[in-house]
């Protein structure tokens, strides 16, 4: 089992989600974030005032897919969340030792 | 076999209620049938040993005590033993309890000695209440008389305070938790507002009071409803849920539960949720009525604001209640009065106070007097905005609809009464999240707190300054009536709606078609912050459909408060601050490209930014002057699209009729007197110096200008807008100054008549100290469109200012193509987008406007 973070522009969390659902994918938890990678931020002017816009809103997406779906999620992700400008967003992967679903103590992929 | 019987009985209950829909009824038998079998196995019992014939009392307490038992409720039966009795008499409670676990009755079952029952804990309540409906089942009847006269008896009377005051505080936490108001989309019908448990409330406070419990016919048949829809819900749930959600509110309506007095049959689910609503707020005033009575107030705390009221105003305010006059001996009544009754709200909207029980009656009673005697037009606006603006409006909007007033006043809002819109994010009925949405803009007025993030900080100046806020809340009213009609989009069927309460109240174009656009794009910032926010063509896009500054500011604060109006946790800090940015980026564009975007061909407008919604809009101004196209395409071609769209159909035609008398007076004005800010518009044939000229006769005239436009087609004619308010309140005191204000205005546009003689002869009055200083700032841009300098200032907003600017321009031989002024509290944001000799400004153009313009501000502002 591994864990997918994905970090997106907001614009694209309904076109991410169709796209994880079309490839198997039923479990996502989705965060409201702020951030900058390389995007860094930019300047704004409001009736003669400057607001710095140094974080900019993300979508913070988590999933976690057995071994043999990680691929095809996060073709999925890339797919839906791309633009080809900065700021399109990152994905993270790491490994899960154990998933346990609460209401009955299964363990394991079952539990995903 | 005991175990046998009971389900047996349950089963007859159950089908007893399917039959006949009675819920108190079934209720009951089910208390009688567990009090039936208590005694049966406590006979046992007693039988085997005597000793417990004496010193011993079965008593229910709670709703068992109450004699109402639901399908799944729980028992709650009290033992109370002397102390004597009471080793003798633990082991047969045990075998009783076990007997009756093994029936399949749960209880909860709790010992105590008399005297142990006689004065209230705060920290066990539900005790203390529960034992208020204390009722005698069987065993020693002294025992149980001693409880109830003794020890109940002096709890009440001894505690009456305190179970008063837990009461109070009790109920107030439950309405929190529910947001204060009744009208969920999935009620809790036991614990929610006008729920079952308000209903006990109502009942234990009379019990305090030592007056028992009286119940009118309208609550005994609202606690009959609700004792409908809990057992039915119970059967339903087979578990003790009270939640009416929307598959239970499906089956309830096509069983017609709860109607049984009347016809019992299938009902459409929203009729049949409104009927519940109606029932919920029968419980809900009657509770504050009882709480009354007993010197408690029930509903959400909130500070009193004094205000002073007249003796002949027709009612009077007194420790927090408004109570009308007493009918006068002419006859004459208040409460029939229009003018007296809608000011009675608008003392609730400013005060916070309420209605008392008998100014209520009173004021449901007159509808159809007060309908006979109402007048629509300006008046009636005035009054509304005097509500609407007011801190307090959410409280005194909801009680105008709890008494009809509302929907008197506007039928349009009897479309969405108490209705149930499905959909996965909304709480709240239409109706009260109309009014959530009203508390959320006056909320957003209150101080912030120093740590409050910057676009909190924004909104709350944004919505301090608007210029006629009354617009924004009036939209708020209006913006889902459309929810109670069907159609292809709510938003659509909201604007037809307001079109005839804006006609009705007699509103000016400029007011009219600011609510009509803030109504039909309410969802478009919600749409766009879908989008990318930082991406050019969503925010141009966005800027394209709302115009002008003063319309984004209220949209963006409409969507703050709509998206929060949802539900509690819906608007995040995450979506208020990506509001805030797209707000910002959107009024960055406003002002750009304006003076590229033409209506250019006649019939269409310019390329890239042409929209359907453009040309349809050119086709609606069209089609009102049948017979004077080809004349009409010929005024209208040129203009900026800015024009066209932030104008209705009637004022461009009036725009273009104003052109066909240039041969009697070729400066014509058009003035609009309003409420607050008021309206000069100039049409005229191009020529040096105009926009100066009126700005000058207005500064001259001690007018305050707020926002200004200029616009001219490609045959020079053109259209300038001022909207100012009256610093000296001149035209407000002398009605015959107005006609000499606009003869005198033409004059001194068209030089017949000297501005400096004017202002010279004008007393300079002193200048108010400025809240927030602001810090000059001249930008130049060419990049905003091709064969115009885009120049913005940014100023403290001062009279003269927008004289000192145009006089400026003009005396450097630059000619205004477009102008967009604006103002936001104290700051002017002026933007004119300049030519000089048919080109962009240069360099040193620029550098010598700039020195120009900044002694020139700095001279006016000395």
């Amino acid at each position: 089992m591994q864990k997918i973070e994905a970090v997106i522009q907001p614009s694209k969390l309904d076109a991410v989600k169709d796209a994880l659902v079309e490839a198997g994918v039923s479990g996502i938890t989705i965060f409201e974030a702020r951030g900058h990678g390389r995007q860094k931020g930019h300047t704004e002017f409001y009736r003669g005032r400057e607001y710095a816009v140094d974080l900019l809103p993300k979508i913070k997406l988590e999933l976690v897919v057995s071994d043999d779906a990680v691929e095809k999620a996060i073709q999925a992700i890339i797919t839906a969340a791309r633009t080809g400008r900065i700021g399109d967003g990152k994905i993270f992967v790491s490994k899960i030792d154990e998933a346990i679903r609460i209401r009955n103590d299964e363990r394991g992929e079952i539990a995903l | 076999m005991l175990r046998a019987e009971y389900e047996r009985r349950l089963t007859e209950i159950r089908r007893g209620f399917e039959q006949s829909g009675d819920g108190l009824k079934a209720a009951a038998a089910r208390a009688a049938l567990v009090d039936s079998l208590i005694l049966r196995t406590w006979a046992v019992e007693a039988e085997a040993d005597p000793k417990l014939r004496s010193g011993f009392a079965l008593c229910a307490v709670g709703g068992y005590g109450r004699g109402l038992l639901f399908p799944y409720s729980d028992i709650d039966l009290l033992c109370c033993v002397e102390a004597s009795a009471a080793a003798n008499a633990k082991p047969s409670i045990r075998r009783l309890s076990q007997s009756l676990w093994d029936c399949g009755i749960q209880l909860a079952l709790s010992i105590r000695r008399p005297e142990e029952c006689d004065h209230f804990q705060p920290g066990n309540a539900e005790f203390g209440l529960s034992l208020m409906d204390v009722r005698y089942i069987g065993g020693d009847q002294k025992i149980f008389d001693r409880l109830r006269e003794k020890s109940v008896g002096k709890m009440m009377q001894r505690d009456g305070k305190a179970i008063a005051a837990e009461l109070e505080k009790l109920t107030r936490d439950r309405h929190a938790k529910y947001g204060d108001t009744l009208f969920h989309l999935e009620p809790n019908i036991k614990d929610c507002p006008g729920g079952l448990r308000d209903a006990h409330v109502c009942q234990w406070l009379g019990s305090l009071r030592g007056e028992g419990t009286v119940e009118s016919p309208e609550f005994h048949e609202a606690l009959a409803f609700l004792a409908a829809v809990r057992c039915f819900l119970h059967y339903r749930h087979e578990r003790d849920d009270n939640i009416l959600d929307w598959q239970a509110q499906d089956a309830a309506a096509e069983l017609g539960i709860g109607l049984s007095g009347r016809v019992r049959a299938s009902v459409d689910p929203a009729y049949w949720m409104r009927v519940y609503f109606r029932y919920a707020r029968i419980i809900e005033r009657r509770l504050i009525r009882e709480a009354e009575d007993s010197g408690l107030r029930i509903e959400a705390e909130t500070p009193l604001r004094r205000i002073k009221v007249s003796r002949d105003a027709g009612f009077e305010i007194k420790s927090g209640r408004i109570e009308l006059a007493p009918l006068a001996p002419s006859g004459i009544d208040a409460a029939h009065e229009p003018d007296i009754v809608l000011a009675v709200f608008a003392a609730m909207a400013r005060t916070g106070a309420t209605l008392s029980p008998a100014t209520e009656e009173r004021i449901a009673d007159a509808i159809p007097l007060l309908s006979a005697n109402l007048e629509e037009g300006p008046g009636l606006w005035l009054q509304l905005d005097a509500i609407l603006t007011a801190e307090r409006a959410g409280a005194a909007l909801r009680s105008m609809h709890a008494l009809g007033v509302l929907e008197l006043l506007l039928p349009e809002f009897h479309g969405i009464d108490a209705l149930v819109i499905r959909d996965a994010y909304h709480r709240y009925t239409v109706d009260e999240h109309t009014f959530v949405l009203i508390d959320t803009l006056h909320g957003l007025e209150g101080d912030p707190g120093p740590d409050a993030p910057e676009w909190r900080v924004k909104f709350r100046t944004m919505i301090r300054e608007l210029q006629n806020p009354g617009l924004l809340y009036l939209a708020a009213v209006l913006h889902d009536t459309g929810k109670g009609r069907s159609g292809a989009s709510h938003a659509v069927e909201s604007a037809r709606l307001a079109r005839s309460v804006l006609a009705r109240l007699e509103m000016d174009a400029y007011d009219s078609s600011m609510v009509m656009r803030l109504i039909e794009n309410h969802l478009e910032m919600s749409a766009a912050l879908r989008r990318d926010i930082f991406d050019a063509d969503t925010v141009r896009a966005f800027a394209g459909k709302v115009q002008t500054h003063e319309a984004l500011r209220m949209l963006t604060l409409f969507t703050y408060a709509d998206i929060a109006a949802v539900h509690p946790d819906a608007l995040t800090p995450w979506k208020a601050e990506n509001l805030w940015r797209l707000c910002m980026a959107a009024n960055n564009q406003l002002d750009r490209n304006v003076d590229d975007e033409r209506v250019h061909t006649l019939g269409s407008l310019d390329g890239t930014a042409a929209s359907k919604a453009r040309d349809e809009k050119i086709a609606r101004v069209l089609a009102l002057a049948p017979g004077e196209e080809t004349a009409l395409e010929n005024f209208l071609n040129g203009f900026p699209a800015r024009y066209v769209k932030t104008r209705s159909a009637d004022v461009i035609l009036q725009h273009f009729a104003m052109t066909r008398l240039f041969e009697q007076e070729p400066f014509q004005i058009a003035f609009q007197y309003g409420n607050a800010v008021h309206e000069i518009t100039l049409v005229t044939q191009d020529r040096p110096r105009l926009f100066a000229g009126v700005a000058s006769a207005l500064a001259a005239w001690g007018m305050n200008i707020v926002t200004a436009d200029a616009f001219a087609n490609s045959t020079g004619v053109v259209v300038d807008t001022f909207r100012f308010t009256d610093s000296f309140r001149t035209l407000e005191l002398n009605a015959t100054e107005r006609e000499r204000f606009v003869a005198s205005v033409r004059d001194l546009i068209a030089g017949r008549a000297s501005v400096e003689k004017l202002l010279s002869g004008r007393r300079r009055g002193r200048r108010r100290v400025p809240r927030l200083k602001v810090e000059t700032r001249i930008e130049f841009d060419n990049t905003a469109a091709a064969h115009s300098t885009l120049l913005q200032v940014v100023a403290q907003d001062v009279s003269g200012l927008l004289r000192a600017i145009s006089m400026t321009l003009s005396s450097l031989g630059h000619n205004v193509e477009v102008a967009l002024v604006d103002t936001e509290g104290e700051t002017a944001i002026d933007v004119f987008y300049l030519t000089n000799g048919g080109l962009q400004l240069n360099s040193e153009q620029e550098r010598v406007l700039r020195e120009a313009l900044t002694a020139a501000i700095s001279e006016n502002a000395s």
